[in-house]
This record gives C-alpha cells, structure tokens and sequence, in this order.
C-alpha cells in the first residue's frame, strides 16, 4: 500500500473513532438527563428551581456539580 | 437524602461565580446551602489525575450530610459561625464574561443539536481565569496558580472516611508546630466548622501568605485551639500535577513539557546528587503552541538539570509556578538538559 493510501484510511479510522465516541457521549448525555429525572429525588440543572422547592419545603439544599461521566 | 432538596448540575455554562468557588478541576463537587444561599459546607476533593476517589468516600460524605442538617437545624442563630464560608467577590459574575470565554458558549446546552459541544466545563473557568491574566501580561496570584490546596499542604493527612479526623501529621510541618496529633478531629478552622477536607481547602484557599490559622481540635473527650503558622511560601510547595488545569500552564511554562522527578535510580546513573534540580521529560507536546518546546531542541527522557540558573531541587509545580512568576510571554529562558549523558544547552521559550 503506498503511503497516501495509508494515511487516507488511517485518517478516516480516526475519524470514525472520534465519531463513535462522540455518539456515545452524545447518548450518555441525553441518557444522564432521562435516568436522573426519572429517579424522581433530583432536580436536574436547575439551580433556580432548587431554591424555589428549598424556600417552599423549608429544607436545605444539596448541589452536586458533576460531569457526565 | 430525603431531608435535602436535590439538585443535580452538569454544566458550567452561566454559573453564578460570585456563588459557586469551588475547585473547578473536580468532576464532583457538593455544596450544602440554605434556600437564602447562604453555604453551610463543601464536600469533594481530589489530589490524585487518575484516582479521582482517593480523596472522597460515602462515610465521609455521610458524616458531612449529617453535620449539614445539624448546621440547618441551628440557623440562623449560627450565621455568625458561617460568614467566613461564604463566596469572595468574583472577577467575573459568570464563565462567559472571561475574555477567553466571551461568545462561545449559551446558557443552556443544546439538548436538541450538539449538546456535548454546548457544554462548558468546570475546569474551563480556571483556564480562562489564568488566561486573562497572563493575557494581560500580569503575574498569576499565587492562589489562582495554586487553588484549593489539599490539608496535606500544612502537614494534615485527614481520613477521607471522616469529616476532619487526623490520620497524620508530617515531622516537621506548620501541623506539627501547632501541636496537632494523629487521632484528633478538626473542629473547626479558622472560625470555621468543619464538615470535609473541602471546607479546609476552602479555608487554606482564601488564606493569607503568610497567615496565622485557630484550629479547633478534638481530642479525646477534650477540645483545645491551637494555632498554625503559615510561612509566605507555603502555597508555592502544593501538587498541581494531578490537575487538568495544569495541562494550560504547561503551555505557558513549557512549551508543553510535562515533567516528572527523576528517579533515584536515574539520578544515580547521571550522578545528580538528592538536592539538585533533575526533571524527566515525560512528554513532548506535538501540536500547535503545546510543540514550542519540541520545536526548540527538547526530546523524550531530557533530564533538565539547570533553568533560568536555577539548579536547586524542585517538583514540576515548584517550577511551572517560578516560571509564571517570573518570566513573560515572550521570554527566552536558558535551560541545561542531560542527554544520553551529554550535557545540551536549549532555549525554553514562554508563552
């Protein structure tokens, strides 16, 4: 194989790898939302309403920041 | 966790600054809070690139939940006691007001279209913090450089299964002098009660250079206050290898070297004595402003061995730090590396 060739396929294996991984960030991410919400105790990414439902409920506030994994 | 209202963020996009100062290279980080947003504590810490869990456990994240709700029950007759928990003026009010920042990024990710890439992370802020300084042709404080350090800074191993038990206390340390043992907890800290080894990062953080530290301990059945003494230099000794924060300062610093301690197997055979300056090239950066260096003359396995004429012993952190302080972009720093034996003289660009 000479050696344009070579580098055309390996570039786009890389490019197909880098691809797939961002699906599957992409999914994790869309997941995270779906999974948490259904959970049904978090509030998710929504700091103004977490202290709307801590002044109602007279309770305190737990705030995780975390990435999505 | 029933006892809490909840909330979940995953995103940096428009984060109240002048709220939230935490230590941005974490990817879990916990605040405990009144609705009035006044902080009752901190929890999660790091101190470790690939063991992110060295440093946090769910004991010691129970203890603190427990000591959050007994800090509630009691508010606001102990607000006095929280004031010095409380966020600093920020430079910024969020993330995208930081030049560096500025029009990349919504306020909401883009859940419809390319959310991965409608995200800002924490980490992003300390970047773009360090960038509009060193942008601006400013020195980086000291404790933008070296945020949040770890207890272990001033001497204290604490449990990571506690909120503030002491496992150990290095011969020697401000620690020591202030008559700290193994066995005691950490009441309180600078005024401060003490739920996690975040709130002490959070107390060391905004800590002077020097500074006098009261440190409520427990010991035993007994509680008494000692005192920590910190010299002016104690932040510039912290590790900030681990950080991902770290990679941008080696950008600016190395020309995105990153650097190791020579063994003593290594020093051995290059006949570096223990109290010389002897830095590995892990690594050499391969693209854009992180090859500056590679494209001065460094290679794989240099042992830097003098630097601007420094020639004393220090950590990569000890270094990057120096440089920072004391050189500008532009600046051409002389530096010695060992070679297969061969001493080589090179120019260490700064950025």
């Amino acid at each position: 194989m000479n050696a344009p060739i070579a580098i055309l396929i390996a570039s786009l294996f890389l490019a197909a790898t880098a691809l797939n991984a961002a699906e599957d960030r992409r999914e994790r991410v869309l997941n995270d939302r779906k999974e948490v919400a259904n959970a049904g105790q978090w509030i998710y990414n929504d700091l103004a309403e977490g202290f709307a439902e801590a002044g109602r409920t007279g309770k305190p506030l737990l705030v995780v920041f975390r990435c999505v994994p | 966790m029933d006892k809490f209202v909840c909330v979940r963020v995953v995103q940096a996009n428009a984060l109240d600054l002048a709220l939230f100062q935490f230590d941005y290279d974490l990817t879990f980080a916990v605040f405990f809070m009144n609705a009035d947003r006044t902080i009752y504590g901190r929890y999660g810490s790091r101190s470790d690139r690939k063991d992110a869990t060295k440093d946090i456990s769910i004991a010691g994240l129970g203890e603190a939940l427990v000591a959050a709700l007994d800090l509630h029950k009691h508010y606001p007759a102990n607000k006095a006691s929280l004031a010095g928990k409380q966020p600093r003026p920020a430079r910024f009010k969020t993330p995208d007001e930081f030049p560096s920042l500025r029009g990349k990024y919504q306020a909401k990710l883009d859940y419809e279209g390319k959310v991965v890439q409608s995200c800002m992370h924490c980490h992003q802020v300390r970047d773009a913090e360090r960038r509009f300084f060193r942008d601006d042709r400013k020195p980086i404080p000291d404790e933008v450089l070296y945020p949040f350090p770890m207890p272990d800074a001033i001497g204290l191993s604490i449990d990571s299964k506690t909120k503030a038990g002491v496992k150990g206390v290095a011969a020697g340390s401000a620690a020591y002098e202030a008559g700290i043992k193994a066995g005691d907890e950490i009441v309180t800290l600078d005024g401060q009660p003490i739920l996690s080894i975040a709130d002490m990062q959070w107390v060391l953080h905004n800590a002077g250079q020097p500074a006098r530290l009261p440190a409520q301990v427990r010991r035993g059945r007994g509680r008494s206050t000692l005192e920590l003494r910190l010299d002016k230099d104690w932040r510039r000794h912290c590790d900030i290898a681990w950080r991902a924060t770290t990679w941008d300062l080696r950008r600016m610093a190395g020309g995105g070297l990153l650097l190791d301690e020579a063994t003593a197997e290594e020093r051995k055979l290059a006949k570096l004595p223990s109290d010389v300056l002897a830095l590995r090239v892990n690594h050499v950066g391969e693209y854009g402003e992180h090859a500056v260096a590679k494209k001065a003359g460094f290679r794989k396995d240099d042992i830097l061995v003098s630097v601007g004429g420094l020639t004393g012993r220090m950590t990569e952190s000890e270094l990057i730090g120096y440089l920072l302080r004391n050189n500008m972009p532009g600046d051409k720093i002389p530096v010695t590396v060992l070679r297969a034996g061969e001493r080589v003289d090179l120019e260490l660009p700064m950025q």
